[in-house]
């Protein structure tokens, strides 16, 4: 009887495009935001910060990316992995040359470098569509990783072909390096993911976002009402490739701290795109929990059969791991399409009317 | 200025030196692509007949290898080991068409694609699960001297596998255009509502050209295996089908076996001359850099059938 | 249905000229001319197959003709691509429907503005400001087209959720958000019963006197068409066979042939 909101009316056409048009969702992303910003921090042990926020967040991000091209303008991307490398070493080269440079920079300009990447590998969509653009977007995939490995500029000279982030401080805190610790990073990292995950809740639901899904659910309809398709798709590979850099540079700066080109391989890419199929396609709360859910999937398939007294081999559960995204993949395809979102969304119409049935 | 000048044409002066090296080189290129063409095969099959961009045509590969190795290293001697595997791909072709192609019927490709991105997965554990993920040796007592022809050296290997699979192109092209099922299965691709209105069962054809698929996926299993050895790498082989099937059109298998051909000769000359001044490796994306810019001038593929759009 | 006022009809708006268009043999249109002026209702008829859709097709830019010209507003066009009829002032809708079936009738309504919003990436990112105002004013706009088309019920719904008349109806709430100066409708009655097809007139009617626009329509109902169509251009294998009123395209005998076949039996 919580969930209700009779006695709330909309008055004014700005308050019903609001993005959380009911009181209590409003209130309840409150006590979450609280959570996240105060309770985690004060109350969540370093492993937990470390192995679980922190790449739950980096993945949000480049969840969010992959859902903007492929969940929102459909176009299908198995290349997020390469974006991603493109923000990370972007990061780092323009960390280390300039040292000065405030660490917020350096983030939003190693996106920006990968939007640019992004843009060019996207002007092919301008002819293809589908999985013929899934299959081009394959090429940046290989083509950057390879770079990034070939190339030793990127990595400045090091033999190892590794990058370390250098350490790097905000308001007198260190977020990157080895003095930097992991409350620092976890609250620096969520600050980003929020407001990133703001605009990008800002683009989908204005004029630029109905252009992508017009895109999307009937490209040649959308060139007749007047959407310029090949405008309309770079942007979203632009927008979308800064979102997938960005969340390399946090991976490589603040997760991981030292990374090498393979890390974005295409596995990750085939990760992001789980991520988007399971938490729901076109959807920015969708990115959220399919990123959550991937995150802890193979925490929860190491910690389910040691508790029950049957611990696995590291092999078998990556190959348990590969089955059950695969069956999931399938699953959420066949039954929920738009994935955990969808989900989340019936459960709450559920509530809205409960107890009553209709 | 010059640096680039010399990258681009130095090469030249090299192949211009050397004919016969730029032959053994072309020749060896060939074969490889008629590797690909194998596996590219099974991609255009299921695309014809269902529609589907089947993702886990690599996976397939990699299953088949598996499973009869998996059964000759069991002891079973290999024609039945073979009988076994193939007795499992049509299993895995029926269990695809019920779980999978059965209950999304009618929805937009992309959503198929995605949807056999989950059966790769599903199949790479499963498969890697049951035999093992160790690198297992595959010999079907195919020669691998390397022999001489007007003085170009050529693997025996690849002259076989050469053979290999254009036999299995002449047969399909036969099964395709002069059987009973093989006009169902045209009838299925052009439209399936309408073939299903005048009485081809849907399911049964699907089953049908799946298990096809699977069988290419068999022959494809074993070459590359004998070649590389049966490992998970295998499935990544697809990867390299899938710039071979941009090339040469998803619906032609003629297609497949010319963008094989090419891919394979352009990938290997690239390698061979290019490479190495830039880092060497780049048979990971050399080929879909090509397939993408072939793509600019002509989005259908070499063979593809034309898209005109409608409203 | 008759009309009850005459309308200002203005001077030519559209005039095609010649205009042969083919698809590698066919040729879908040959040497097909006629104009279309200002403040009209303009019905282009014909059996199935005559042309009638390529034709709609060329006016919009989705086809370039072969041959032949096409002048609008007095300006002879190029080649153009259909984004730029959009800007031009060309709306339409579509045999089969063409709506963006993930969207909300709101969304798909609102991307019919999408010409008219021009603030700039940086606000969209923050939807504030001047980004919002300007959604405002626009959301002020479509909500009187919604109450126009009397759909005020289905706002927030999916229109994949909604029923085929309804859908249509939208599809034309998508149109007119543009406001556009020609509105071209491909059989916006096909498949619809008798109570929704009088609606459907009844919009058609409106639009053209409510806000003057311009509305070529093809249509297989010749009791509709004869209703509420000011000119008649007549298509059958391509070819212009009949032009002129209602009354005087009714009585043609080459008319009466081409949807009788008497003349080939």
């Amino acid at each position: 009887m919580i969930y209700r909101e009779s006695g709330q009316f909309k008055t004014s056409y700005a308050t019903d495009q609001a993005i959380f048009p009911i009181l209590q969702d409003r209130i309840a992303l409150a006590i979450l935001l609280l959570v996240a910003f105060v309770g985690a921090p004060m109350f969540a042990s370093d492993y937990f910060l470390t192995t679980i926020l922190i790449p739950f967040l980096v993945f949000s991000v480049a969840a969010l990316g992959l859902n903007i091209l492929t969940g929102y303008c459909g176009q299908l991307s198995l290349g997020t992995g390469g974006f991603m490398a493109c923000g990370a070493f972007a990061a780092y080269k323009i960390a280390t040359a300039f040292p000065d440079l405030n660490i917020v920079f350096v983030f939003l300009l190693a996106g920006g470098a990968a939007a640019l990447v992004g843009v060019v590998f996207g002007l092919p969509s301008l002819r293809i569509k589908g999985f013929y653009l899934a299959v081009a977007t394959l090429a940046a995939q290989f083509f950057l990783i390879w770079l990034f490995t070939k190339v030793p500029w990127f990595v400045n000279y090091s033999p190892s072909g590794v990058i370390s982030a250098p350490p790097r401080a905000v308001f007198g805190f260190f977020v990157t390096g080895i003095e930097a610790t992991s409350h620092a990073k976890y609250i620096f990292c969520l600050a980003f993911v929020a407001l990133l995950a703001l605009v990008a809740k800002n683009l989908v639901r204005g004029r630029v976002g109905r252009a992508w899904m017009a895109i999307r659910d009937m490209d040649i309809a959308a060139e007749i009402i007047g959407i310029r398709p090949l405008h309309t798709k770079l942007l979203a590979f632009a927008v979308s490739s800064f979102y997938c850099g960005v969340a390399g540079a946090l991976w490589a700066f603040i997760y991981t701290s030292s990374v090498e080109a393979l890390a974005f391989d295409i596995n990750r890419s085939f990760q992001i795109l789980f991520m988007i199929i399971i938490g729901g396609l076109g959807s920015i709360l969708g990115s959220f929990m399919g990123a959550a859910f991937i995150v802890m999937l193979p925490i929860l398939l190491n910690a389910g059969p040691t508790a029950l007294g049957t611990p696995l081999s590291t092999s078998t559960i990556a190959h348990l791991e590969l089955m059950t995204f695969g069956s999931l993949i399938i699953f959420f395809l066949v039954v929920e399409p738009h994935g955990l979102a969808r989900l989340w969304q019936i459960g709450k119409e559920k509530l809205r009317l409960w107890p009553f049935p209709h | 200025m010059d640096a680039i000048f010399d990258f681009l044409f130095g090469p030249l002066k090299e192949i211009w030196a050397y004919p016969t090296f730029f032959v053994e080189v072309v020749v060896g290129g060939l074969l490889t692509g008629v590797m690909y063409s194998l596996v590219a095969l099974g991609f255009v099959l299921i695309f014809k007949a269902s529609g589907v961009f089947n993702f886990a045509q690599g996976a397939m590969v990699l299953s088949a290898a598996l499973s009869f190795v998996g059964f000759t290293e069991l002891g079973v001697p290999q024609w039945l080991a073979m009988l076994l595997t193939l007795a499992m791909m049509v299993a895995l072709a029926f269990v695809i068409e019920r779980v999978v192609l059965r209950p999304l019927v009618n929805q937009a490709p992309i959503i198929l694609f995605m949807a056999t991105i989950g059966v790769t997965f599903f199949i790479d554990g499963f498969f890697q699960m049951l035999w093992g993920e160790d690198v297992k040796r595959l010999d079907i007592g195919i020669p691998k001297d390397p022999i001489e022809i007007h003085g170009v050296l050529v693997n025996t290997f690849d002259i076989v596998a050469a053979v290999v699979a254009g036999s299995l192109v002449a047969t399909l092209a036969f099964f395709f255009q002069s059987t009973r099922i093989g006009r169902a299965l045209r009838a299925v691709a052009d439209d399936h509502q309408a073939a299903q209105s005048v009485g081809i069962p849907l399911q049964t054809i699907w089953v049908i050209v799946w298990s096809v698929a699977g069988i290419v996926a068999l022959v494809a299993g074993i070459m590359w295996g004998s070649k590389l050895g049966v490992q998970f790498s295998l499935a990544l082989v697809a990867l390299k089908a899938l710039p071979v099937l941009i090339l040469g059109g998803f619906t032609s298998i003629p297609g497949a076996i010319i963008g094989g051909l090419i891919i394979g000769v352009g990938e290997k000359v690239a390698e061979v001359f290019w490479a190495e001044k830039i880092g060497g490796g780049i048979e990971d994306w050399f080929a879909y850099i090509l397939a993408l810019f072939f793509l600019m001038f002509r989005p259908q593929g070499l063979f593809g059938e034309r898209i005109i759009e409608r409203v | 249905m008759s009309r009850d006022a005459p309308r200002p009809i203005g001077d030519t708006l559209l005039k095609v000229e010649d205009v042969s268009l083919g698809f590698g043999g066919v040729r879908a249109l040959s040497g097909v001319s006629f104009d279309i002026r200002k403040g009209e209702i303009r019905a282009i008829i014909g059996p199935n197959g005559a042309g009638k859709s390529s034709m709609l097709n060329c006016i919009n830019g989705f086809y370039q003709p072969s041959e032949g010209r096409i002048t609008y507003k007095g300006k002879a066009r190029g080649a153009m691509r259909p984004h730029e009829a959009a800007r031009d002032g060309i709306a339409r809708t579509f045999q089969n429907i063409a709506l963006f079936r993930g969207m909300s009738t709101l969304d798909n309504i609102m991307t019919g503005r999408m010409l008219k919003m021009n603030r700039g990436f940086f606000w969209q990112c923050l939807h504030w400001g001047p980004a919002q105002s300007e959604e405002i004013e626009h959301r002020e706009a479509v909500e009187r087209v919604i109450d126009f088309l009397e759909i005020q019920a289905i706002r927030k719904v999916p229109v994949g959720r909604l029923p085929y008349g309804l859908q249509k109806r939208v599809e034309l709430g998508r149109a007119l958000a543009a406001e556009p100066e020609l509105l071209l409708l491909d059989e916006p009655m096909a498949g619809m019963n008798l109570e929704e097809k009088e609606d459907m007139c009844r919009f058609i009617l409106d639009v053209n006197e409510q806000f003057g626009t311009t509305i070529a329509l093809i249509e297989h109902d010749m009791g509709v068409v004869m209703d509420i169509s000011d000119r008649v251009v007549v298509l059958e294998y391509g070819r212009k066979i009949a032009d002129g009123d209602p009354e005087a395209v009714k009585a043609d005998p080459k008319v009466i042939d081409a949807y009788l076949g008497t003349g080939h039996g």
